[in-house]
């Protein structure tokens, strides 16, 4: 029965986590400009990895002992640093577009 | 002195692509790595060296001396970078910063000296201000960067790594540390000549151990003939050399990694870039 019930939470996570990355690469096709595409890139690829690595780490300790409890915690270490350092280079791009001298996309467009 | 350049490398690649012409065709199944050398390796490895990942008793054991002229390659890359881009010429405009105010100074004479306390800072021309976001997050991910380059290397022998992939994660930790900050915080913490000597303790480190193997009555390399030096199970001697190696690897990687970044970033001055 616990069976059931641990697929069905890797289940949900992993669609989750499938939806999320989704919304992050079709936002990054669809997206006018610069500024806006990262938002997607940074934003739903961190919350993607974090949805499908939870998931993975459910599924994992199917036969619980030790070691899956060992990989599983380690898994979730990679959930802990991309969620330290993805949007930081997400800032880190951005504010060099900025000092750059890139303007944001406004709807209105300039007569040229 | 161009031209000569040209003409070496010419030849040199010539020379190379003529080796090629004995090396048998992709996929040959006359070719001996198709014959009888895999099958070798993966019948015997255990047996022989007692470690259990394929790939670096290959690397280490089977082949160490195409891993031993590797590394001094990687060192002589380091000691070409330097070469050719250190520039020890003082320059000429310098540019200094009053923190408290932020009013900035601008010397033409390379003699002036600034008499004054620490509430000047020297700076680049194109000085930008670090990001408090970004130095917190990097500090704070720096220390787990290396030791898990730590890990890495001495992992080697039972998992995937070793030398080569944990120096380049732990140079990438110095390289990040100088990205967040500026190459000048990284200067002061890790000096050039720390790093020259440790470009070369590393190669030395791993030839070291191919002497010490000969000295002890071996052939070269030949981790087999350590065991009396170390009070460990005497099969498992091979696994350890392979360490030892590997921890060579490592440290000259490490260092011909921020060597080369160092020169290049900063046109081989050192005290400003990124």
């Amino acid at each position: 029965m616990i069976h059931v019930f641990i697929n069905i939470a890797a289940i949900f996570f992993l669609v989750t986590g499938l939806v999320f990355f989704l919304g992050g690469a079709v936002g990054i096709i669809r997206m006018p400009d610069f500024y806006s595409r990262m938002h997607p890139a940074g934003k739903l690829d961190t919350l993607g990895i974090f949805a499908m690595v939870t998931g993975l780490v459910i599924y994992n300790l199917h036969h619980f002992s030790l070691e899956t409890l060992l990989l599983s915690i380690k898994m979730s270490l990679i959930v802990f640093f991309v969620f330290l350092a993805s949007p930081t280079a997400t800032h880190s791009i951005v504010d060099a577009g900025m000092r750059a001298g890139l303007r944001p996309w406004t709807k209105k467009k300039k007569k040229e | 002195m161009k031209f000569i350049g040209f003409v070496i490398v010419c030849l040199t690649g010539g020379l190379l692509l003529y080796g090629t012409v004995d090396l048998p065709d992709w996929g040959d199944p006359a070719s001996p790595a198709s014959t009888h050398l895999s099958d070798y390796y993966i019948e015997h490895i255990v047996e022989q060296t007692q470690v259990p990942n394929l790939v670096t008793a290959v690397l280490a054991d089977y082949r160490g001396y195409d891993t031993m002229f590797e590394t001094a390659v990687v060192f002589c890359a380091g000691l070409a970078c330097f070469l050719l881009l250190r520039d020890f010429r003082p320059k000429k405009d310098r540019y200094f910063r009053h923190v408290p105010t932020g009013v900035m100074l601008h010397f033409k004479n390379p003699d002036t000296r600034l008499v004054a306390g620490n509430e000047f800072e020297h700076m680049d021309k194109d000085w930008v201000p670090s990001d408090m976001i970004i130095k917190t997050v990097c500090r704070i991910l720096i220390p787990f960067i290396q030791i898990y380059a730590l890990y890495v290397v001495a992992h080697g022998d039972f998992s995937p790594g070793g030398g080569f992939q944990g120096g380049v994660i732990f140079g990438s930790s110095l390289i990040l540390m100088a990205i967040s900050y500026n190459l000048k915080t990284l200067v002061k913490r890790v000096t050039e000549k720390f790093l020259s000597i440790f470009a070369a303790l590393g190669v030395l480190i791993y030839v070291g151990l191919g002497f010490l193997a000969m000295i002890m009555g071996g052939h070269f390399l030949d981790y087999g003939m350590l065991a009396p030096l170390l009070p460990s199970d005497p099969g498992h001697i091979r696994a350890l050399g392979m360490l030892g190696v590997e921890i060579g690897v490592g440290i000259a990687v490490m260092a011909v990694m921020v060597i080369i970044y160092m020169n290049i970033v900063s046109e081989g001055r050192h005290d400003e870039g990124l």
